[in-house]
């Protein structure tokens, strides 16, 4: 999902959350995190189920800034594209709104089996789901197989599929095959075999069947008809995103020739019903009471955006939260109900570069740690409503986070104050060999932050901590998509620190907020997220091990204990927990996707 | 005639090499942002970005990509001899396809600022000339020394919170996002009345000063006085006599200012109303950091800017008998 760059992270105010889902409706699977992990307060309480007197049709208006990044699922990543997604497609498995801890069958007719090595995962794929015209035709497990071989295409490009299921058998080898000729057709994964219509076999070489499954909930599931989609993936890149079929109850508009006539980039998506959905025939779960749907794009201005939907009719907000000054006023009682918040499940950290000295020095890290005001950092984001200060990294509503000590974090001295404490920062310098507690020799670090606020005002305010340890900064701001791939993204241009980095989970899993971020095996040369450049062998190992803890449980611990393992070692200094604050119009019977944090356009309803 | 327009014409093409060369330098040499691994997304491995990079030429040799974009800009589309290069970021689709698609709006926004700023600046601007010091002078004056201050993107938002239909103190016209909304050439003018008057009043009000000042100086000129000694109509000496001497130069100003228009307040005005036009498109293209399209919309602004040039000296040459080719 969206992730570190401004596109990627969801910016802006967010509001601080905490659910009291039971009061909801009886969507969720009591894995939701609670008021006291997130201080959301209950009027805020996002919705997870429809109302029970929804009305039936209507159009609903989406605005939103900017535009999803790719229609083709199977290169979308963008949480924002989600909201297109889970409304129009299939994918094996899907997330009810209310849902945190896993998956539901959705294409797949019924939950995956694992064998008991753990190295084989099948699916059965349910019957009567059909392509939107002018595929026709019902969905079978080869089309499911396509869709994830063709991700291996340059010209497709999914990230998702070498992280997430580098242990499919013989993935690697069909990577290169497709590097090698990208518009010769996708490649064959001896891996995943469609043994029938209805049954899809995924082999692996490692047990790491419960991060495949995880996995497979995001769109690169969603199935693609070879026999129609091939002539499309043989272009670099490929144009399969103009001539998507769907399979959810929602299309977007499309021309005889199946060209998204609906789809203008930057400007429109309109989605109708798909004419071929049949919610009874095909089994699914969303209940889809609208009759179209309209995302209007290029609301640049937030806070006007903002009020359009509040004081308007039939409008919700897409990419974008309002700004603090729309959330004090509809906080303050102005739109009751109509503003609800719920955790992203993401974070936000400062990153120091534990490769390079000042920074390879573990005390030199917790005395940064220790002398960094996390409330004015989290305040520079928006307040106390936007989050509750962090203390480690996997956030509330992701498995692990209690085990990890919850809002209370592991007890760490270097933690223990959220607004610094320069006694306990000055004793770790000391223990670094810095005598006077402050850096007075060779002090000099560089800081490359992004340009735009309020990241910059974020660096400002670290900037501030580091200097009162005597280092001598020397901060550079730059554009957001420059600063990833030519800085923080590169571990060779890597400053000291980059102050303006965070993470979204791909999935509820520790792992998809741990792995890519502080695995040093995740450490690469052009397309980095390890931004910390953390290699500690004993983490590593734990990582590497907790991938095949299959009991959920156990593996929530699991990853709590690494959380806690990394923030011992203070890579980089958390500051927030990010919550995603929702608007919608008064007539709006809007239901929260909790794994998207967003309106889920399937759920969604008008009302009066 | 005929020949300056074909010789200027050929100018144009080797202006338009020079500024894609000049385009393609700064997203090229300079440090931006690398499209490989934006391409790429969240997560990819450094093969998948290699591979990309690879497969879409991006490790070549800086000529041989400045060759190879020329080419793709040069390569024909529906019947046309040119596509302005291709967007990797939407599906390959011709960059020209986007700006024709994103044209209407903008030139439908341009042309009626131009409209109104020129009919606002014309009789403020001779007015205040003939009443040199009275209160209507200097209230005109610093009414456009206002106007002149105020930035387009605060004034977009100051007209929008009090006059938009939606979230307007008073609720009069149209808001953000309309102009989309609208059907038909009537429905989609009116959507574009805040958006016009923010964007023209800027303008507007340099045009006026600049006009005032012209228009007191050909006043003073001795074939006004004799215009005047002969009996003329004091109306026909103001605006057969001195305007149209004034407003000479003015046309060659408008000329220039178009181009900075499109380059400038054209797209801080399509961002604050959201009018789909190619300003927009250049912010999305930003944003996606899609080189290509950016090229591509700035190599047509520069045709634009040029042709404009182009007919504002053959119309300066119709104003102003002196003027031969």
């Amino acid at each position: 999902m969206r992730s570190m760059a401004s596109r990627r992270l969801v910016c802006g105010a967010l509001l601080a959350s905490a659910l009291a889902l039971g009061a909801c409706g009886g969507d969720d699977d009591g894995s939701a995190p609670s008021a006291g992990d997130t201080g959301i307060p209950e009027e805020f309480a996002a919705p997870t189920a429809p109302p029970d007197d929804v009305r039936a049709g209507g159009e609903l208006t989406v605005l939103a800034t900017g535009d999803v990044d790719f229609m083709d699922p199977g290169a979308a990543w963008y949480q924002f594209t989600y909201m297109v997604t889970t409304a129009a497609h299939r994918t094996l498995l899907a997330w009810r709104p209310g849902s945190t801890k896993a998956p539901s069958p959705d294409l797949a007719s019924g939950e995956p089996e694992v064998s008991d090595d753990g190295l084989e995962v099948t699916f059965e794929i349910r019957e009567g789901v059909r392509f939107s015209p002018p595929v026709d035709r019902e969905v079978t497990a080869a089309d499911v197989e396509y869709a994830i071989e063709r991700g291996l295409l340059p010209g497709v490009a999914n990230g998702y599929i070498p992280t997430y299921l580098a242990d499919v058998t013989g993935l690697e080898e069909a990577a290169e095959e497709a590097a090698d000729d990208p518009t010769g057709g996708a490649p064959d994964v001896p891996g995943i075999t469609a043994t029938d219509d209805r049954t899809l076999v995924i082999e692996l070489d490692r047990p790491t069947a419960a991060t495949v499954i995880q996995a497979l909930s995001l769109p690169i599931s969603a199935p693609v008809p070879e026999d129609y989609a091939a002539r499309h993936d043989a272009e670099n890149p490929s144009t399969y995103g103009n001539h998507v079929a769907f399979t959810g109850p929602y299309m977007v508009e499309a021309d005889e020739d199946g060209e998204l006539a609906g789809y203008t980039p930057g400007r429109e998506i309109r989605m109708v019903r798909n004419p071929n959905w049949d919610r009874e025939a095909s089994g699914d779960f969303r209940p889809a009471h609208l009759d179209s749907i309209r995302i209007a794009e290029g609301f640049d201005d937030t806070g006007s955006a903002s009020r359009r939907i509040l004081e308007g009719s039939a409008q919700v907000n897409g990419d974008f939260s309002p700004p603090p000054t729309v959330i004090r006023d509809a906080a303050s009682g102005g739109a009751e109900g109509q503003m609800v918040a719920s955790p992203s499940g993401g974070n936000r950290y400062i990153a120091l570069n534990t490769q390079e000295p000042p920074f390879d020095d573990v005390d030199v890290r917790r005395a940064v740690l220790a002398a960094s005001n996390r409330t004015a950092l989290r305040n520079t984001r928006g307040g106390e409503l936007i989050g509750p200060v962090a203390n480690h990294f996997i956030p509330p509503g992701i498995p692990g986070f209690e085990a990890a000590g919850g809002v209370d974090g592991a007890g760490l001295d270097f933690l223990a104050d959220p607004e610094g404490d320069i006694e306990v920062a000055a004793s770790y310098m000391r223990a670094a060999g810095y005598e006077s507690g402050r850096c007075e020799d060779d002090c000099e670090v560089t800081v490359i932050g992004e340009s735009a606020s309020p990241a910059s005002e974020t660096t400002e305010v670290f900037v501030d901590g580091l200097e009162s340890l005597g280092f001598e900064v020397q901060s550079r701001d730059v554009a957001r998509d420059v600063l990833y791939t030519r800085f923080c993204n590169v571990p060779e241009q890597m400053p000291h620190v980059c102050p303006s980095v965070g993470w979204l989970k791909d999935f509820n899993d520790g792992l998809s907020i741990l792995q890519p971020t502080f695995d040093g095996g995740a450490i690469n040369d052009a397309a980095n997220a390890n931004w910390p450049l953390l290699d500690v062998r004993e983490i590593n190992e734990a990582i590497a091990a907790a991938e095949l803890v299959e009991d959920p449980d156990e593996r929530a611990e699991r990853w709590g204990e690494i959380d806690t393992m990394i923030t011992e070692r203070a890579p980089a200094v958390p500051y927030v927990w990010d919550n995603q604050v929702n608007l919608r119009s008064a007539d709006v019977a809007g239901v929260i996707n909790l794994f998207n944090a967003n309106w889920d356009l399937a759920f969604t309803s008008l009302s009066g | 005639m005929i020949g300056y327009v074909v010789w200027r014409l050929l100018g144009a093409v080797a202006l338009l090499v020079v500024v894609s060369a000049l385009v393609f330098a700064i997203f090229n040499v300079l440090p931006a942002a690398d499209p490989a691994t934006l391409r790429a997304g969240k997560s990819a491995t450094p093969e998948q970005v290699e591979a990309i990079r690879e497969s879409l030429g991006l490790d070549d040799p800086l000529l041989v990509r400045f060759g190879r974009y020329m080419a793709g800009v040069f390569t024909p589309f529906e019947g046309g001899p040119l596509n302005l290069g291709t967007s990797i970021f939407q599906n390959n689709e011709p960059v020209l396809a986007i700006v024709a698609d994103r044209l209407p709006a903008t030139a439908f926004l341009v042309a009626g600022a131009v409209v109104l700023w020129i009919g606002i600046a014309v009789p403020v601007g001779v007015a205040s000339a003939l009443r040199r010091r009275s209160a209507l002078d200097r209230a005109t004056m610093i009414t456009t020394l206002a106007f002149v201050s105020a930035p387009v993107f605060w004034l977009g938002l100051v007209a929008l919170y009090l006059f938009a239909d939606d979230v307007g103190l008073i609720s009069v016209f149209p808001g953000v996002g309309a102009y989309d909304e609208a059907d038909g050439l009537l429905a989609k003018a009116w959507t574009l009345v805040l958006p016009w008057t923010v964007l023209a009043l800027g303008t507007a009000a340099i045009y006026a000063r600049y006009i005032r000042a012209e228009m007191i100086g050909a006043m003073e000129e001795d074939y006004v006085r004799t215009a005047r000694a002969k009996g003329v109509p004091e109306r026909r000496v103001v605006l057969n006599h001195a305007l149209r001497s004034a407003i000479t130069p003015v046309v060659t100003l408008l000329g220039l200012d178009l181009g900075l228009l499109l380059a400038g307040n054209a797209i801080l005005t399509e961002s604050v109303f959201n009018v789909p036009g190619i300003g927009r498109e250049v912010v999305t293209a930003i944003d996606r950091s899609d080189y290509e399209l950016i090229q591509g919309i700035v190599l047509f602004g520069a045709f634009f800017i040029v042709i404009a040039n182009l007919i504002v000296d053959v119309v300066y040459a119709y104003l102003d008998p002196r003027v031969r080719f």
